[in-house]
C-alpha cells in the first residue's frame, strides 16, 4: 500500500497535465481571406524531428538535408506535384532521342549570393564534383546515374551526357541534391560544406545564416532573388525575412511548440496526436501521402522456407493488414496494395483489393506445401522442422512510426496460420551485415522518392550487391528488363505499362508484402499562408507569408 | 609548507594519475569499439543507401579504416599527441570543434542542475531534520517522488505547464538564462531528492551528538545550531555523494537535452556511440575521464575545507 501512494499521485498529476494540455488551446482564429494580398516580412520557425548529420546535399542522403538545402540551392528544373517539369535555372531544355544527352539553355540573370554569376561553367563544376569519387557522395552521385560528363557549349548552354539511356534525369535534376553551390564556395570549402552555415552559398531565396548543432539552423532572405521557378505564385524575393529550422526530436515537445505559438509549422505529428491537434483552434493539420516505396516487407526468396512460393503467398494473405494498420495508426495511414504508394507516378491502382486477407487460403497453401504437422505451441512442422522465419528488428533508435508495435500485430496474425516469426534485435552493424548479406528471411523498409525508378532499386538483379536495395534477392530476366525499360523511355504510357507489370508481378510472386503508405503529417498555425510542398512532401518556404 | 603538502601535493598526484586514467580510458574505448560488430562505413551510410562500392572504398580510405587495427590505434595516438582529435566519421567535421561547441551548454546544464539539487536538498534538510513526524513524512514523500519520477515525464510536465500554457519559459534550446531553468530543474530534481534524504539523516545523527548540547548550553539558538554545527558535520557524506552524482549527470543529460531540444554533449555521445563514430567516442571518453578526475579532486579539497580535523597532523 505504501508504495502505491507515489504511483497514485503520479497518475493524478499526469491526468491533470494531460487535461491542461488538451483542454485549453490558445483560441486564435484566422480571419484572413483566402485571396488576401501577401505581406512581406516576419520570421517563421519550423520544428522538425531530425537533424542533418551533414548539410551538404551533394554528399548526404538524408531527406532533412534536401528539405533544408532547398532554401539555399536552386535546380535546373522544377517538378510539380503532377510530375510536370517547369523551367527554373534552365529557361528551356532538349533531350536527345536516345535519352543519353540533355541540353539546357540557362537563364542569364542569375547570380549566387557571393556575387558569382550562374552559368554553364557553374553547372559543370557542380555535376563534376558530385560525380568525382573523392567527393564521397552518398546519394547525389547515384541520381546522376550513368553520368559521362558535362560540356560547356557556350556561356549559357550546357550539355549533360550519359553512357546509357537515362530517363529519370529530369526528375533528379529537379531535386535539391543536384542543386548548385557557387563554384567559388565549392572550391574553397569542399571539405566543410557538411558543417552548413555561411560557407554554403547558392542562388536560392534564402541565405544560410548560421547553425547551432542540437538546436537550430537559421536562414535570412536573399533580397536579390528574382528567379523563382515557373509555376510558383510569385518570382521576386521570399516574403519571410527569417526562417528557422528548429530541431526537436521529442514529438510531445514539437506539438507543444505549435500549440503555444513557439513554432508556426511542425513536421511529423505522431499519428496518435492528429485527432487532438485537429480540434485545437488556430491550427491546421495537413496529411500528405509520401511518394515512392510504401512500407513493404521484403521476403528473401533464397532462404528456406521462403524459397517456396506457396509459403510466401501464405504469409502475404495471412496478415490482416487493414486491421493491423488501422489499430496502430488510428486510421491516419492507409494500408498499401502495391510496393509503390498511390501518389507515385506509375502506381498501378488495379492491385487494390486484388490480394485481400484470406487466412483460409493461407492455411490451404501451407498444407499443400507440406507443412501439415503441428508442434506443442501450434506452429506448423514438416519432417520435424518448425515453420519459422526470422525478421530482425532494427535497433530502437532507428525504429520509426512504431513499426515494432505493428510488427507484433503481424506476428500474431501469422501465428494463427501456424507460421512462427522470430524478431531478434541486433545492433545496426550486425543488422545491415546480415540483412543485405541475404541472411534474413524478412526485411522491412519504406523509401521516399517521387520516381517509379525506385522499382529498379527494389527488383533489378543488379541491385543485389553492396549499395543494392533488392532485399527479395530474386533474379528474374523479366523483372530486369521491365525495370530497365522504364529507365529508357520518357513516354509516360510506356513507363506506366512496364512499371505496372513490375508491381503486378512482384505481388503475384509474393516477394513483397506492402503494408502501409507513409503519410507526412504537418501542423501549421492559421497565420501561415502559401506553404506548399514539393513532390517529396518537403515544405517549400519561398511563397510563405504571415498574417 | 602546510598548504603545499596538504593541497598541492594531492593535486599534483591527481594530475599524474589523470594522465594514466585518460590513456587507459582511450585504449579501452578503442578496444571496445573494435569488439562491437559492424562495419563503420556501412553504419555511416545507413539502411537506405545506394552508395557504390567505389564510394565506400573512398570513405574507408579517407578515415584510415583500410589499415590494420593496431596501426589505426597507433595513428590515432600519434594524432592525439599532436593535439589532433581527428574527424568525425558521421558528421565529417573536426572532433575538437564539435566538442568545444557542445561543451558549454552541457556544462551550464550540469552546473544548473547541481545548484538546483544542492539548494533544494539543503533547504529541505535544514527545515525538516528532527522536526515533527508529519513534516518529515511530507518532505520524505516529496523526495521519493522526485527520485522516482522519470526525467522524461518531469520534463514534459514542466514544459506543458510553464512553457506551453503559462508561456513563462521558452522551449529551451540554448538562448539565455530563462532557457536553462526548466532543464536544470528536470535534471536536478531526482538528485535533490536523493541528497535531501542522505543529508537529513546525517543532520539528525549530528543533532543527537553531545556537541549540540554543548552549543545549546552556550546559548546558541536552534537555527544557529543547525546552520553552524549540524550542517557542517553532516556535509561530508553530502559532498561525497554530490561528487559521485555529478559524474553521473552526463547520462541524464542525454534525455533532458532530447526533450528540451538543447544542444550538448549528451546527444552527441549517444549519436556517436550508436554510430560507431570512433574519433568522437574516444574524445568524449577522454573528456569525461578528465571531468571525473576534476570532480574527485574538488571533492577532496572540499573535505579539507569542511572538516578542520583533516587539516591537522
Amino acid at each position: 500500500m505504501q508504495l502505491s501512494r507515489p504511483a497514485r499521485l503520479t497518475a493524478w498529476v499526469l491526468a491533470l497535465a494531460t487535461l491542461t494540455l488538451t483542454g485549453c488551446g490558445s483560441g486564435k482564429s484566422s480571419t484572413v481571406a483566402a485571396n488576401a494580398k501577401p505581406v512581406a516580412g516576419g520570421s517563421l520557425t519550423y520544428a522538425v524531428n531530425t537533424e542533418p548529420t551533414c548539410f551538404d546535399a551533394h554528399i548526404s542522403p538524408q531527406d532533412i538535408t534536401g528539405e533544408i538545402d532547398r532554401n539555399v540551392l536552386d535546380s535546373l528544373v522544377s517538378e510539380d506535384s503532377s510530375g510536370t517539369f517547369h523551367p527554373w535555372l534552365a529557361a528551356s531544355w532538349t533531350v536527345s532521342s536516345d535519352l543519353q544527352s540533355y541540353t539546357f539553355d540557362l537563364r542569364k540573370d542569375v547570380t549566387f549570393t557571393d556575387g558569382t554569376p550562374f552559368d554553364a561553367a557553374a553547372v559543370k563544376a557542380n555535376f563534376d564534383s558530385i560525380a568525382a569519387p573523392a567527393t564521397r557522395s552518398q546519394y547525389a552521385s547515384s541520381l546522376l546515374g550513368p553520368y559521362k560528363g558535362t560540356t560547356v557549349v557556350d556561356q549559357y548552354t550546357v550539355r549533360v551526357d550519359f553512357s546509357a539511356p537515362f530517363a529519370p534525369f529530369l526528375q533528379a535534376a529537379g531535386t535539391a541534391y543536384l542543386g548548385f553551390y557557387s563554384p567559388k564556395a565549392l572550391a574553397a570549402h569542399s571539405n566543410n560544406l557538411c558543417a552548413g552555415g555561411a560557407a554554403a552559398i547558392g542562388t536560392g531565396p534564402f541565405v544560410f545564416a548560421g547553425y547551432t548543432k542540437g538546436q537550430s539552423a537559421v536562414f535570412t532572405e536573399n533580397p536579390n532573388y528574382a528567379w523563382g521557378p515557373a509555376g510558383a505564385a510569385h518570382s521576386g524575393p521570399a516574403y519571410l525575412s527569417k526562417l528557422t529550422f528548429r530541431f526537436l526530436p521529442d514529438s510531445a515537445t514539437r506539438v507543444g511548440t505549435l500549440t503555444s505559438s513557439q513554432a508556426q509549422v511542425i513536421r511529423s505529428v505522431p499519428a496518435e496526436q492528429v485527432a487532438s491537434l485537429k480540434r485545437t483552434p488556430g491550427v491546421t493539420v495537413k496529411e500528405l501521402e509520401q511518394p515512392g516505396g510504401a512500407y513493404n516487407l521484403w521476403l528473401n526468396t533464397t532462404v528456406a522456407p521462403l524459397d517456396d512460393q506457396r509459403v510466401r503467398e501464405a504469409i502475404q494473405r495471412g496478415i490482416d493488414i487493414a486491421a493491423d494498420v488501422k489499430a496502430v495508426y488510428f486510421g491516419v495511414y492507409p494500408r498499401a496494395w502495391s510496393p509503390l504508394t498511390p501518389s507515385t507516378q506509375g502506381y498501378d491502382a488495379a492491385l487494390v483489393n486484388s490480394w485481400a486477407y484470406n487466412p483460409d487460403l493461407a492455411n490451404r497453401l501451407l498444407d499443400e506445401a507440406g507443412w501439415t504437422g503441428r508442434d506443442a505451441q501450434g506452429y506448423r512442422t514438416k519432417n520435424g522442422a518448425v515453420l519459422s522465419v526470422e525478421w530482425p528488428l532494427l535497433p530502437a533508435e532507428y525504429i520509426t512510426d512504431q513499426r515494432d508495435v505493428l510488427g507484433q500485430a503481424i506476428q500474431a496474425d501469422l501465428r494463427k496460420v501456424g507460421v512462427r516469426i522470430t524478431r531478434p534485435q541486433y545492433d545496426i552493424g550486425t543488422y545491415l551485415q546480415r540483412a543485405y548479406g541475404g541472411k534474413e528471411g524478412i526485411l522491412d523498409s519504406s523509401w521516399s522518392r517521387d520516381e517509379p525508378d525506385v522499382l529498379w532499386l527494389f527488383y533489378n538483379s543488379a541491385s543485389i550487391s553492396a549499395g543494392g536495395q533488392n532485399a527479395t534477392f530474386y533474379k528474374d530476366a523479366t523483372l530486369d528488363s521491365l525495370t530497365a525499360q522504364g529507365r529508357a523511355t520518357l513516354d509516360k504510357t510506356a513507363r506506366d505499362q512496364s512499371y505496372g507489370k513490375v508491381q503486378q508481378q512482384v505481388i503475384d510472386l509474393a516477394t513483397t508484402v506492402p503494408i502501409y503508405n507513409p503519410v507526412t503529417i504537418v501542423g501549421e498555425q492559421n497565420s501561415v499562408h502559401g506553404l506548399t510542398f514539393d513532390p517529396n512532401d518537403w515544405a517549400v518556404f519561398y511563397g510563405v507569408w504571415l498574417s | 609548507m602546510r598548504f603545499r603538502t596538504k593541497v598541492l601535493a594531492p593535486v599534483a598526484r591527481r594530475l599524474a594519475s589523470a594522465l594514466a586514467v585518460m590513456t587507459g580510458a582511450a585504449a579501452i574505448a578503442f578496444a571496445a569499439l573494435q569488439l562491437v560488430p559492424g562495419d563503420p562505413v556501412q553504419i555511416l551510410l545507413g539502411q537506405n543507401n545506394t552508395a557504390s562500392p567505389e564510394v565506400r572504398a573512398q570513405i574507408r580510405a579517407r578515415f584510415g579504416l583500410d589499415e590494420s587495427v593496431p596501426l589505426q590505434f597507433l595513428h590515432y595516438l600519434d594524432h592525439l599527441v599532436h593535439g589532433d582529435l581527428g574527424q568525425s566519421y558521421q558528421l565529417q567535421q573536426p572532433v575538437s570543434g564539435l566538442i568545444s561547441a557542445q561543451l558549454r551548454p552541457t556544462a551550464q546544464l550540469m552546473a544548473g542542475a547541481m545548484t538546483v539539487a544542492v539548494v533544494l536538498a539543503v533547504s529541505s534538510a535544514l527545515l525538516t531534520a528532527g522536526r515533527r513526524p508529519v513534516l518529515r513524512a511530507a518532505a520524505g514523500f516529496c523526495e521519493l517522488v522526485a527520485v522516482s519520477a522519470p526525467s522524461y515525464w518531469v520534463g514534459i510536465v514542466l514544459l506543458t505547464v510553464f512553457s506551453f500554457q503559462l508561456h513563462v519559459f521558452p522551449v529551451a534550446g540554448d538562448q539565455d538564462f530563462a532557457s536553462l531553468v526548466l532543464p536544470s530543474i528536470t535534471l536536478g530534481l531526482p538528485i535533490a531528492g536523493l541528497l535531501a534524504q542522505v543529508l537529513r539523516e546525517a543532520m539528525e545523527a549530528a543533532l543527537g551528538q553531545p556537541f549540540v548540547l554543548t552549543a545549546r548550553a552556550r546559548g546558541v539558538g536552534q537555527t544557529g545550531v543547525r546552520l553552524k554545527h549540524a550542517l557542517r558535520h553532516a556535509a561530508i557524506p553530502l559532498v561525497t555523494l554530490t561528487g559521485w552524482l555529478a559524474g553521473s549527470l552526463l547520462g541524464g543529460a542525454v534525455l533532458v537535452e532530447n526533450i528540451f531540444g538543447r544542444p550538448g554533449i549528451g546527444a552527441l555521445t549517444l549519436q556517436a556511440a550508436t554510430n560507431k563514430d570512433m574519433p568522437v567516442v574516444i574524445a568524449l571518453v577522454l573528456v569525461s575521464a578528465l571531468f571525473f578526475v576534476l570532480i574527485s579532486t574538488v571533492v577532496d579539497l572540499l573535505y579539507l575545507l569542511i572538516d578542520p580535523r583533516l587539516r591537522t597532523g
